[in-house]
């Protein structure tokens, strides 16, 4: 007994193995996909980064004319407050001013102190900014002319900012955590799907090249199949942590996120969702690929799984857009298996799912993909030896009980 | 022993297997034949427990075959199985581990039957990249590489060049001669006489003849005689009773006799000078067409 339970664990490790080989080592799609993935998870880093430089933060401001004078050391002080540096420049006349304006030496001229000129519609930040220092300035003048002291004049026009009183607790961390957590269910959906797709192609690979024969002369088909499932999440697993971790690197160092002291919390439940995830999904998609005997027909079957999966990915997105994951849609999909690994890291990073809230899914998930396991199991070794037509799952159902696996040690 | 005990199965109405039983001895070479939809390839997947069969079990050195004895049989399926993007050596290891060696044997292993059956020069390659023929070997190799006790092979030399079939035939006589029973199933019934000592015909899922070649020849339905007779009328065997002619040319008949063939000799003789006077055992082809259309 002891060494037929041993026997099955080799039949597993070993099939596991051979998937985590040839699909690692031998094959080059794995580093292609893992480049891609990697390629777009940085175009997702950088590019708000890239665009954000493109908003302007540095201005060329000429100031023609005397009394244009004093708008320029309030205009460059206000500028630097907001993150704006202004380059000030004194054009020798209104023409000049006018010309270097015409040429986009100049983003903006005051003449005068009467007039802003600008070649066409101006910068709104920066034609706010000198409207403010333009008034400001007018003011300090209007006010020392009217002998004023200057002290009185500083505090008129400075006031120190008022105080901001937050109606509930500001959790500095939950932005980046929720950053993290909105990268990581994209991930993990990619992952999900492109992983459990994987396991269907290999059951209908083996189905189709009629290996499944000769393999199930060694091993039986329940080994074959825990075999594939975990040898392929190992896969995605692996190549999961070589995503995450190169991303999350590149963007603390490029400082686009700052990495909350928790972020392994949140990262590990990101790992422990996928992980159930694909438990709960890979096992149905063996069945797809069980019961058809060509790559061509899996289209077919798989498209209600990938749409259950699309749709689930859609709840927890839009859940974790809009509230944060705190809506009622977003509480009432936390129970639903399907959707529960794509949205409960949002909710828990989140930090808007309630301890109950969480252990409850976790049940359901666990309770459910044991169901899930055993009914897939049957159904792909009542299918896995019978090409030809696609086979029925009820057909499969049925005989899936006659199988070696079941009845014989 | 190999013991077929009562094998029966059923796919739906369809009675595929019905009642088969057989014996096949360690070291023996057993032919299976039968025509197409005779039931071969279910009796094979059932010896190999890749089927269950509704009825009936399979004893290996009478004890009933489980799980873990299997794993020491080895298995060709007539629909070749191997995954077409794994290395040649890489595919044999794994088949080889799967039914039980461990990594180093595996490894000898592998190499000893690449190198045994020729594709040394493939050991590298992609099975894909290989030609029919070579991927054939790869198979076979699949069903030796873990040096089986039983070898079940369903149609094995069908797609093979002469040259490959010498190789396989001569492959399989060495593992009969290590006393291990080979069973393997074919269409090309004078290579089946040629190498086996043993064979099981089967029709519609029934088991229609078995036993030793030369005995089923023997005593395979009515004697037949090659007689010539030289300067004789033709018609010398008519008004014989119970002889039957097959074939005539030249002044040499084929009969099928019944009874007595004391008689057909003197009748012969009567006739004319007899050069020629012998019985003839039906090939293996004669015997096949004869059970199978009964």
């Amino acid at each position: 007994m002891r060494a037929s339970q041993m026997r099955t664990f080799d039949g597993i490790k070993l099939t596991a193995r051979r998937e985590l080989v040839e699909r690692t080592r031998r094959d080059r799609s794995f580093l292609i996909s893992t480049l891609v993935t990697l390629a777009i998870l940085l175009a997702i880093i950088f590019v708000p980064k890239l665009l954000g430089a493109n908003d302007p933060t540095e201005f060329n401001v000429g100031l023609a004319g005397a009394a244009s004078q004093p708008i320029g050391q309030v205009l460059t002080a206000q500028a630097e407050a907001a993150g704006i540096r202004i380059n000030l420049q004194q054009p020798a006349s209104a023409a000049d001013a006018e010309a270097a304006v015409r040429d986009g030496k100049l983003d903006l001229a005051v003449v005068d102190g009467r007039e802003l000129v600008a070649k066409a519609e101006p910068d709104e930040q920066l034609s706010l900014l000198v409207q403010a220092a333009s008034r400001a300035a007018r003011a300090q003048q209007t006010l020392q002319s009217a002998g004023v002291d200057q002290a009185e004049i500083q505090a008129a026009l400075a006031p120190p900012p008022l105080p901001v009183r937050s109606l509930e607790p500001v959790d500095e961390d939950a932005r980046s955590k929720r950053t993290i957590a909105t990268v990581a269910v994209f991930l993990l959906y990619g992952q999900l799907i492109g992983y459990c797709f994987a396991v269907a192609m290999g059951v209908v690979e083996e189905k189709s090249t009629r290996v499944v024969e000769v393999l199930l002369a060694a091993v039986r088909p329940v080994q074959l199949l825990a075999g594939k499932i975990l040898g392929v999440g190992l896969v995605g697993l692996i190549q999961l942590a070589i995503i995450g971790a190169i991303g999350l690197a590149v963007a603390v160092a490029s400082n686009t996120i700052t990495l909350p002291p928790d972020a392994t919390g949140t990262i590990g439940s990101v790992l422990l969702w996928f992980l159930l995830g694909y438990a709960f999904y890979s096992s149905m998609f063996a069945v797809a690929g069980a019961i058809v005997s060509r790559q061509e027909e899996l289209q077919n079957t798989a498209t209600p799984l990938n749409l259950l999966m699309i749709a689930s990915f859609f709840i927890a997105f839009s859940s974790s857009v809009s509230g944060g994951g705190d809506t009622t849609l977003a509480k009432v999909s936390s129970f639903l298996p399907p959707v529960a690994p794509l949205i409960m890291p949002l909710r828990i990073a989140g930090g808007n799912a309630a301890p109950w809230e969480i252990a409850l899914s976790l049940a359901i998930m666990l309770v459910s993909i044991v169901a899930v396991v055993l009914l897939a199991a049957r159904l792909y070794e009542g299918a896995i030896l019978r090409t030809g037509a696609r086979v029925k799952l009820s057909d499969a159902w049925r005989s899936g009980r006659r199988q070696p696996a079941t009845g014989r040690a | 022993m190999l013991e077929l005990q009562g094998l029966t199965r059923r796919y739906g109405d369809v009675v595929a297997l019905d009642d088969l039983s057989f014996t096949v001895r360690e070291g023996q070479m057993f032919g299976f034949v039968g025509p197409n939809g005779a039931g071969k390839t279910t009796a094979m997947r059932i010896v190999l427990g890749v089927l269950e069969p509704d009825r009936g079990e399979v004893r290996w050195r009478g004890r009933p075959v489980d799980a873990e004895t299997r794993r020491r049989f080895g298995y060709m399926p007539e629909e070749r199985g191997l995954y077409p993007k794994m290395r040649v050596r890489d595919q044999l290891e794994y088949f080889a581990r799967l039914h039980g060696l461990s990594t180093e044997d595996a490894a000898s292993a592998a190499g000893y039957w690449i190198e045994r059956l020729g594709v040394a020069d493939r050991a590298g390659d992609r099975v894909e990249q290989l030609s029919l023929g070579n991927q054939q070997r790869v198979q076979l190799a699949a069903a030796l590489v873990h040096n089986p006790e039983v070898l079940v092979l369903d149609e094995p030399f069908s797609g093979l060049d002469p040259v490959g079939v010498d190789v396989l035939a001569e492959v399989l006589a060495d593992r009969a001669a290590d006393g291990i029973p080979v069973i393997f199933s074919s269409h090309q019934l004078e290579l089946v006489e040629r190498l086996c000592e043993a064979v099981a015909i089967i029709n519609r899922g029934r088991l229609v003849a078995s036993g030793p070649v030369e005995e089923l020849r023997a005593s395979g339905g009515e004697r037949r005689y090659q007689v010539e007779v030289a300067d004789a009328a033709t018609d010398w065997t008519s008004g014989l009773e119970g002889v039957t002619v097959l074939e005539k040319h030249n002044g040499r008949v084929v009969l099928a006799v019944e009874g007595d063939e004391q008689r057909v000799l003197d009748a012969a003789r009567a006739a004319g000078r007899v050069t020629l006077f012998s019985a003839v055992q039906p090939s293996l082809t004669q015997l096949f067409r004869q059970v199978v259309q009964e």
